[in-house]
This record gives structure tokens, sequence and C-alpha cells, in this order.
């Protein structure tokens, strides 16, 4: 089967998108970025393949004449234990890591083995139960969920076992880069299917033989495309690269046909685009150099709280009387809603002011670049958080009345869909002048 | 009479103990520093307090006076608070008394502080609401290349071809130091070049105080050696003829200073209850 890709690399995240040949979406795929863009690019990349499979074994599974309700709870069923199978082998690299960088320590070292020994005994211990049936995880990332437990557990053991609780935390630190650096955590598609689907009780039936045709099924990639604020490192060659501009007003119009302006809030600069008909870029504003009113800002400020990025929105939203945030950078927003928590005040209020803080300094480049023109199009990162978007649409009702606000669920793929959509403009040029000759 | 200072900093909680006689005397007993790592402060002084009690066989009631400095205004075990220019020149003088200034490298703030023989406060710089070139900075990008704040100033001080690294938002440096990490240019460079331009900032706002010809290097960051260093080199390089130094309780500063602000001040209080006693 051939397929087109478009890789987005963020600061934040790193987003794929796998296209067919008629240019519908295959497949999704994101990772964090981290310092090795190519692992993150292969990554995400990846993580969309596997995605591709999945929705590829529902088409498949459709035409063997299962219930549809019968069908998708299996499919969920089997994907949920295929993280889990992911999230174990992540888990036993870390494991190894920790124990390896405890093992190092010239003081203190035994007390530390065996206290991120007891920690990761814990962890994997909790595995099955982390990823049961409804359970709601505070993000989709290794780093994030092994993260939060670990530095709970942490606490436990400084103060249970009096090791140091800074010593334990930069032990994580340390160990979490090789295991988001290395493929062997990642482990392998096949292993981790396998896994899943003898866990499920299925491997012989029906289910099973899809299952394995699809995962022997050769994926052939005939163009790829990146974008995004690391574009310049991306493994690809330079005709490949595109504007991430270009390819969010492609990607918008790709979704939504009528829209004409474009708001991108991403991890590392916020963006107002305004398109034509066709989807081309006419004019833009962008903010970077300073991450206040950029995706970042809420990212700090959810590491600051040690909640998922996930969770910070939900819980800003419980507010009914934001407060004014006085400060503009970033780092001290972040004091001044220490402050304010240690002097009493909402966490949800003051969170729902960081969150209206952002969107203000957003509304100030639509206007710069050009004001708004019906439809309105909310995308990135950003666009995933109800306080963020709800903010949005109280500032957009305030100065611009009534309009269409279009967001979608998979806004933060806009990029990637866009350049997945060159590549495959590329493609299909490539494949037209080789049949003339 | 034995006295505490705890200053609470945004990343760092520091505490000493120190023992002033009523001829003038002043000896330092203990001291400790805790950094909070995203827990709560109060808790965090808490524990340090205690600690600190307990290893030198104390008992609260031993204390004359609790003093508190930074951020610590709320926090229950205080008997008073000082503002942190006032302590950071009183512990900045006690440290090195020829020093007629104080730079507080902080989390979030550095902070140039003019002072006189006696540690009163002749003026003083601070750079502005944004935290480029901060501590917290700093913190972040060691972090995010995994070494420990006590490795920084080590591998700084082994850099042979420091990366300049241009005052940007404290966030999204993060991202620049990533595309140097993936540039392949090495940690030590990385971080020298994010010193250097610390340094460049401490500079100008002793340039701006006038060129205090001795000062003391107080602060959450002052025993960085590769802040140090680089410090030291920025001065050099504008011949500003100002002698930085440093003493291994530096980073201390804060909390001696109160400490000895809160015997002075339990002295005078004694003294005015002696006189309407009498």
């Amino acid at each position: 089967m051939k397929y087109t890709v478009g890789v987005d690399l963020g600061s934040t995240t790193t987003k794929a998108v796998v296209l067919n040949e008629s240019a519908a979406v295959l497949g999704r795929g994101i990772t964090n970025s981290r310092s090795n863009y190519e692992v993150a690019c292969q990554v995400a990349m990846g993580e969309a393949l596997i995605n591709t499979r999945f929705s590829l074994l529902r088409g498949e599974l459709k035409g063997a004449g299962l219930p549809d309700t019968e069908l998708d709870r299996w499919v969920r069923e089997l994907e949920r234990l295929f993280r889990a199978e992911q999230y174990r082998s992540q888990l036993a690299v870390l494991t190894r890591e920790l124990d390896r960088f405890a093992g190092r320590m010239l003081i203190g070292g035994g007390p530390l083995r065996a206290a991120v020994g007891r920690i990761t005994s814990q962890m994997a211990a909790e595995v099955a139960e982390l990823y049961a049936e409804g359970t709601r995880r505070k993000s989709d990332f290794f780093r994030d969920l092994a993260g939060g437990r670990y530095m709970k557990l942490a606490e436990t053991e400084s103060r249970e076992h009096g090791v140091g609780y800074d010593q334990v935390v930069g032990l994580f630190d340390k160990s979490i880069l090789d295991v988001e650096n290395s493929a062997e955590a990642a482990g392998r598609f096949e292993d981790h299917m396998a896994a899943a689907v003898a866990a499920t009780g299925a491997a012989g039936g029906v289910l099973g033989q899809a299952v394995s045709r699809i995962a022997s099924l050769q994926l052939e990639q005939i163009g790829s495309v990146g974008t995004g604020y690391g574009r310049q490192r991306l493994p690809f060659p330079e005709g490949q690269i595109k504007s991430e501009i270009l390819c969010h007003g492609l990607g918008a119009h790709a979704m939504f046909p009528r829209t004409r302006t474009v708001l991108d809030i991403g991890g590392q600069d916020t963006k107002a685009i305004q398109i034509d008909d066709q989807g081309i870029v006419t004019s833009f504003q962008m903010n970077d150099r300073c991450a206040a009113g950029c995706g970042r800002y809420l990212g700090y400020i959810a590491d600051e709280m040690n909640l998922g990025l996930h969770e910070l929105g939900p819980v800003a939203c419980e507010s009914s009387a934001p407060v004014r945030i006085n400060s503009t950078c970033t780092v001290f927003a972040g004091a001044e809603l220490r402050e304010r928590l240690s002097l009493g005040e909402k966490r949800e209020d003051i969170l729902a002011g960081l969150h209206r803080a952002i969107i203000l300094r957003a509304m100030s480049l639509i206007a710069r670049s050009g004001g708004i023109s019906n439809e309105f199009t909310f995308t990135g990162g950003v666009a995933k958080n109800p306080a963020a978007v709800r903010a949005l649409r109280g500032l957009l009702a305030e100065h611009y009345g009534d309009l269409d606000i279009n967001i979608s669920d998979d806004s933060i793929y806009t990029g990637a869909l866009g350049a997945a959509l060159f590549a495959l403009r590329d493609a299909s040029r490539a494949g037209a002048d080789a049949s003339i000759h | 009479m034995l006295t505490a200072g705890v200053d609470v900093g945004s990343a760092v909680i520091k505490m000493a103990l120190l023992e002033t006689g009523a001829e003038g005397t002043e000896r330092l007993v203990a001291c400790r520093s805790e950094r909070i790592r995203r827990r709560d402060a109060h808790v965090v002084a808490d524990g340090l307090f205690t600690d600190v009690l307990r290893e030198n066989g104390l008992d609260r009631k031993a204390l004359g006076y609790v003093a508190t400095t930074g951020e610590g205004e709320s926090i229950p075990l205080r008997t008073g608070h000082f503002y942190g220019m006032t302590t950071h020149a009183r512990g900045g003088l006690f440290l090195e008394p020829e020093a007629r200034a104080i730079i507080d490298m902080g989390a979030l703030h550095t902070r140039a502080v003019a002072m006189d023989s006696r540690s009163k406060v002749l003026g003083y710089r601070m750079t502005s609401q944004c935290a480029s070139g901060s501590g917290q900075f700093l913190e972040n990008i060691a972090r995010y290349l995994g070494v420990s704040l006590e490795e920084v100033g080590a591998l700084s001080l082994q850099a042979d071809n420091p990366e300049v690294c241009s005052s940007i938002c404290a966030v999204l440096a993060e991202t620049d130091v990533i595309n140097m990490v993936s540039r392949g240019i090495s940690l030590p460079n990385i971080l020298k070049g994010i010193h250097t331009s610390m340094a460049g900032r401490a500079v100008r706002l002793l340039v701006s105080l006038g060129k205090p010809p001795v000062v003391i290097v107080t602060g959450g960051l002052a025993n960085d050696a590769g802040l140090l260093a680089a410090l030291r080199e920025a001065a050099a390089g504008q011949k500003l003829g100002v002698d930085i130094r440093q003493h291994e309780h530096s980073m201390m500063a804060g909390a001696i200073g109160a400490a000895l602000w809160g015997a002075f001040r339990a002295r005078k209080l004694q003294r005015l209850r002696e006189k309407v006693a009498s």
C-alpha cells in the first residue's frame, strides 16, 4: 500500500500524518519533541504508521461481518493492551537506566539504588491498572505518565526511607533522556501487537488472523514533507521542507474549506494566518521570541503545578471568577501562581486567568494580521484545551460578534496534514511526469 | 544569643543559625539549604528548620529570634520578616567585610545592592520583569540537558569555545538549547554561553551602581563556580576594576543576614522591655 507522510516538528510535540493516495487520512502519530529531532521524527512517523495499521484493521474487520459495536469495543481493547505493552517496554529501559545511574553515584549509591528499585517495581505492578478499561490517563506520553507517578513515589521514599528527594528526581531527569532516545524502549510493533492479541484471547480466531494480515502488510512511502519549528533539522532533503505557515494554511483549508482566518497557538509561537479559497496564505502575523502567549506558557504552568498538560484546561474550566494575572513573563507568571496559591486563592481561578492572558495576546495578533473573516479556525496544541477555547470564544464574541468557529479534535495535526498534502501533490506530479516519459 | 535566619527563595530555601554576643561577636553555627523542587515551600522550610535544629541538638525555645527573608513573609515559624535587600547586604558584609556591594543571583531576579561599611543600603538595581537569563532559566536548561545543578559549574569551566546565547526568553531558550545540542555543541560550551549572558546582565547592574570596588556574590546561584568565573571575566572584559568575591557560604548570605538582623531586633526589644519595666 502506498502512502505519503507529513511531519510537523514542533517545540513541544512532533506530529505525523499519513495519507493514502486519495488524500484520506489513514493515521496520525504524536510524540513529545526531544533533544534528538531525528528520533522525534522517527517516533512520530512510527506512531502514525501504528495508527494507520489500526485504522486499516478496523476496515478489514468491517468486511468480516462483525457487528459495529462489538468490533469497536474489540479494537479499542486491543489498542489499550498494545499501549500497555509499549509502556512496559519503556518502563523496563527506564528501570535499567535508573539503576545504572544510581550505581554510578559516588556517595549514597546503595540506598538510592534500593529506592529507585522500590519505585520502579511499584510502577511495574501498576501497569495493568493504569491501562485498565475506563481509566483516564493524564497524558499519552511516557515521560509525563511515568514521570508523574515517579515524583509521587519519590516523595514517599524520601519521607519513609530518608533518601534525598532531589537526588531521586535527578536520576529520573537523566534516565528519561535515554528512554526517549532509545529504539529499544519503543519496542517492535509486531511484538507488542502479538502480546496484545494474546491478551484479548483472540489469537487464533478471525480477529487474530485479520491482525496478522494487517501486521504483515507492506506500507510503501511515496513522499514526505517536513515542517514546523524544527524543520531545518529534520532528516529530509531541502526540497521536502515547507514553511509551517504554508502547511497550517493548507491543513486548515483541507479540514474546513470555507475558513479564511486561522489562529494557531503552538508550543513555541502563535500565528494568525489569513488564507484564500485555495488554502493559500495571503497574510500572517507571528509571535515568537517570548513564551508569553504561546502554548509553552501553559506547559510551563502545568509543570509548575505537577499537572499533565491535558489536565490544565479542565481544572481552569471550573472557575467562575478568573483572576487578572499581572505578570507577562512566563517564569514570573509561574511565580505569581505559586504566590497566589499560598495566599489561598482558588487554583481554578488562577488557571483561568492564565488561559485568558494567553488568548488576549493572540487577539492582538489576529487584529494585526487583518482581523477576522468568517469562518474562523483555531488550531495547534492549545486548541485542545477547553479553557483556552472558552476564553477565545468569549473574547471573539466581544470583539467580532457572532462567528463560525471551527475547532477539530485533530487540530494539533493541522500542520502535519498540510505537509502530507504537499507531499501528495509532489508525489502525484512526479508520478504524472513519469507516465509522460 | 542564638538566632535563626530562613531565606525562602523561589527555588532554594536556605537556613542559618548564628550566635551573637552582647559585645558584638558574631559566629555562624550552622547553615544548610534545600531545593524546593515544586513542593510546598512552607513544608520544605518547616522540614529544613526542624532538621537543622535537631542536628545541632537544639530546641525552638533556644532561639532568641527566627527571622525570615525572601518570600518567607507568611511562614508560621517566623518571629519576624526582613526585606531581602537588607538581609543580603548584612549577610554579604558578614562573609566579606571589605565588600561594598552585593550581587544577588537568585532564581527569578538578579539584584545589585550598594552598601556602606555597616551594611546600610545605599542604592540598588534589579533586572526587569522578565526571567531572561535568570537562575530559573539556568535550572530549566540543566534539567533539559540531564545535568544536575551541582555539576553545572564544573562543566562550564571546561568550555573551550562558548556558544553565544543571546538574551532570549527563558522558556523558549530551552528550545534554542535543544538546537545547540542537535548542532553538536558540547555541554560545557552551552553552559558557559548561558553563564556569560547572565554575567553580562549582572555586570551591567554593577556599572549602573557606580562600579563598587569589592563585590560579593550572594543568592542561590552564588556557589556556581562557572557563573563566578563568567562574572569575573565580564568585569575584567569591561575593565571595571571591580573585585568580585565569593565565600563558601555565599548562597547563605540572605539567611545569615536575616539571623543577624533578628538578633539586632531581639536585643532592641529586650532593651525596650527593660526600660518599660524599670
